[in-house]
């Protein structure tokens, strides 16, 4: 087997009848960031905490340069993690935070203080090194955590929702202060969230998780424009999922598809169709819809209501067999939509994936 | 809020008025014990018809009092310590423990609370009495923990369970082994918890007579249960002293805790 930095092999874990992870894998190269996204109780941070080492895991492997860490307890495994709750040790200060995992380490004084300074100072929080725990706002806390976790310098930090407890603006500066410090330090990062925004903004990869299993794993642009499941699809961006009444094929891989309303779209991607079920969904993004000249390829709908957005507005529409979907554009190409209007929408089909449902 | 003082009105004065009353009913026994002391009287006849020091010069001239306050005192600190470490443990497992049973545990822990402290004594003399343990220092010290490991048992528990394991964990993967992890820094942060527990403990003990007297013998007295015996014998003012010395005593832990607490929360 080719040798990554960190890799993950058939990961399993089940507490009693319940599994929570299910056969993971994942081979991960030195200084990738490495974002686990799904909802809760997908397996995400099972995965997370089995790298960290608190539970045992049912089987499979973890190996960090190539040796199992599975017999290596947590406080030996040498793994940097910044939790979703604010950890921070209480009595100490911001400083001998910092510094509490080179004592553990039984460094000296004088590394210890140099090395202190500098963490603080790749946090941006040289100047609060006496402050308590308890007088630090949120977003400052999480980045003394980072300054801890990154203290002893790991070769894995884990991040586990780091940013779910602060309101959103704090959120995006302390985004992209990660970003940074991930590119100075060039520490491998896997970092859990349940935010796509925050995922596709953060990582390298990205590994959806759905019901203990990994669904996708790759770029944000993969994700967002090659969806493997009707899952993904859903997760990352937005989607209508418009009902299919019959799939023929066509040559070359693709299909064309009837909708419920007669309509026949041509041209359509068909990489996930196996015809086990035979029943099929036609993802459309909203962004890709735009209003159509009557006579044109697209469908019929009509308008229900129109949102001003700012930038955008948004539509809410209704196909002719009464499936609600949604339009989303500049708000100048839909100024002229009302509500009860009938119009022709279009897209560019070869976009428009089916999957089967 | 609900109910704004300042918005009352005259009601206000009714409130000052009952708040005074209770205020006074709750300190009144003890306002009076140190007049009491205080008095010229031998028969402690009230307003006392002279003052004078006479009964605390007594009181220190008799090294029996002496001995029981050193009594209450070594003993009280044996069961502090005791009940300390016995609650750390106990509220460890039942706050962080995954096992079967624990809340039947909880409840059996704090049967010493709730059980007539009678019961409490008799059952426990008649036991010591047969493994040999009754007037025993060893049988007051196991008596006293038995009575304040509740109290050590709450307050400890309440602490831990407000701080966080995940603090716990943080400080593992920072390096420290699981012990390491306890004693830098799970109990420096539940401080506030410990010391509280370590006051009640000893107050647990300090003031307790019931199961004292069953315990005590001829030679192994404690204040409280000197105090019991005096007054049996003869009501003398020299009582009312050690009763005052053994309230004031109890005021001072009580202040020193309270402000402790005022640093430690800062």
């Amino acid at each position: 087997m080719t040798s990554s930095f960190l890799s993950i092999r058939n990961l399993k874990k089940s507490y009693g009848e319940v599994v929570a992870v299910d056969d993971v894998s994942l081979e991960i190269p030195r200084g990738e960031f490495l974002t686990f996204l799904g909802p809760s109780g997908s397996g995400k941070s099972t995965t997370l905490y089995a790298v960290a080492g608190f539970d045992e895991i049912t089987s499979g492997d973890i190996l960090l340069e190539d040796r199992s860490i599975l017999g290596v307890p947590p406080n030996r495994r040498n793994i940097g993690m910044v939790f979703q709750r604010y950890t921070l040790f209480p009595h100490l200060s911001v400083a001998e935070n910092v510094a509490f995992p080179l004592r553990v380490r039984g460094q000296d004084r004088t590394t210890v203080k140099k090395r202190v300074d500098e963490m603080l100072s790749l946090v941006r929080l040289s100047n609060f090194a006496d402050r308590m725990p308890a007088q630090l706002s949120g977003g400052q806390q999480q980045r003394v955590a980072l300054a801890r976790a990154l203290a002893y310098d790991p070769p894995v930090l884990l991040m586990d929702e780091p940013l779910s407890a602060l309101d959103k603006k704090l959120r995006d500066e302390i985004q992209i202060e990660i970003r940074r410090i991930h590119q100075e330090t060039g520490v491998t990062i896997l970092y859990v969230t349940h935010d796509q925004e925050e995922a596709l903004r953060l990582s390298d990869r990205i590994a959806v998780f759905n019901h203990g299993r990994i669904e996708q794993i790759g770029t944000g642009e993969d994700l967002y424009t090659k969806p493997a499941t009707r899952f993904v699809a859903e997760f990352i961006g937005d989607s209508n999922f418009l009902d299919v009444a019959s799939v023929a094929d066509q040559s070359n891989g693709r299909a064309c598809a009837t909708l419920p309303d007669g309509t026949v779209l041509d041209g359509l991607s068909t990489h996930h169709v196996t015809r086990h079920s035979g029943r099929f969904e036609l993802m459309v993004r909203p962004q890709w819809l735009a209003v159509a000249k009557e006579g044109s390829d697209g469908i019929r709908i009509t308008v229900k209501d129109v949102t001003y957005l700012g930038d955008s507005s948004s539509a809410l529409l209704e196909t002719g067999w009464g499936q609600a979907i949604w339009l989303k554009g500049p708000a100048a190409t839909l100024r002229g939509l009302t509500a009860g209007q009938t119009i022709m929408v279009g897209w560019d089909f070869a976009k428009s994936e089916l999957f089967e449902i | 809020m609900l109910l704004n003082y300042n918005q009352l009105g005259r009601l206000k004065y009714v409130l000052l008025g009952i708040t005074g009353v209770i205020c006074l009913f709750l300190l009144l026994p003890v306002i009076f014990i140190i007049l009491l002391s205080f008095g010229s009287s031998q028969w402690m006849i009230f307003p006392p018809p002279g003052w004078t020091l006479r009964w605390y010069v007594e009181l220190f001239a008799d090294p029996r009092w002496f001995e029981a306050a050193f009594t209450s005192f070594k003993l009280g600190l044996m069961v502090t310590v005791l009940s300390v470490i016995l609650g750390f443990f106990a509220s460890y497992a039942l706050i962080r423990g995954r096992f079967a049973g624990r809340g039947f545990l909880r409840a059996l822990f704090m049967t010493p609370m709730v059980m007539p402290v009678v019961v409490v004594a008799v059952a426990l003399y008649a036991m010591f009495l047969r493994v040999g343990l009754s007037g025993t220092w060893l049988g007051f010290v196991i008596a006293h923990t038995i009575l304040a490991f509740p109290f050590a048992v709450i307050a400890i528990s309440n602490s831990l369970e407000r701080f966080d394991k995940a603090i716990e964990d943080a400080a593992i993967l920072c390096g420290a082994s699981h012990l390491e992890a306890i004693w830098r820094i799970t109990l420096p942060s539940i401080r506030l918890g410990l010391l509280s527990a370590a006051l009640f403990s000893f107050l647990a003990s300090w003031d307790e007579v019931v199961v004292a007297i069953f315990m005590a013998s001829p030679t192994l007295q404690t204040l409280p249960v000197r105090i019991w015996g005096a007054l049996r014998q003869d009501l003398t003012p020299v009582i009312a002293a050690a009763s005052s010395l053994l309230v004031i005593l109890t005021l001072v832990l009580m202040t020193i805790a309270a402000s402790l607490q005022k640093v430690l929360n800062r």
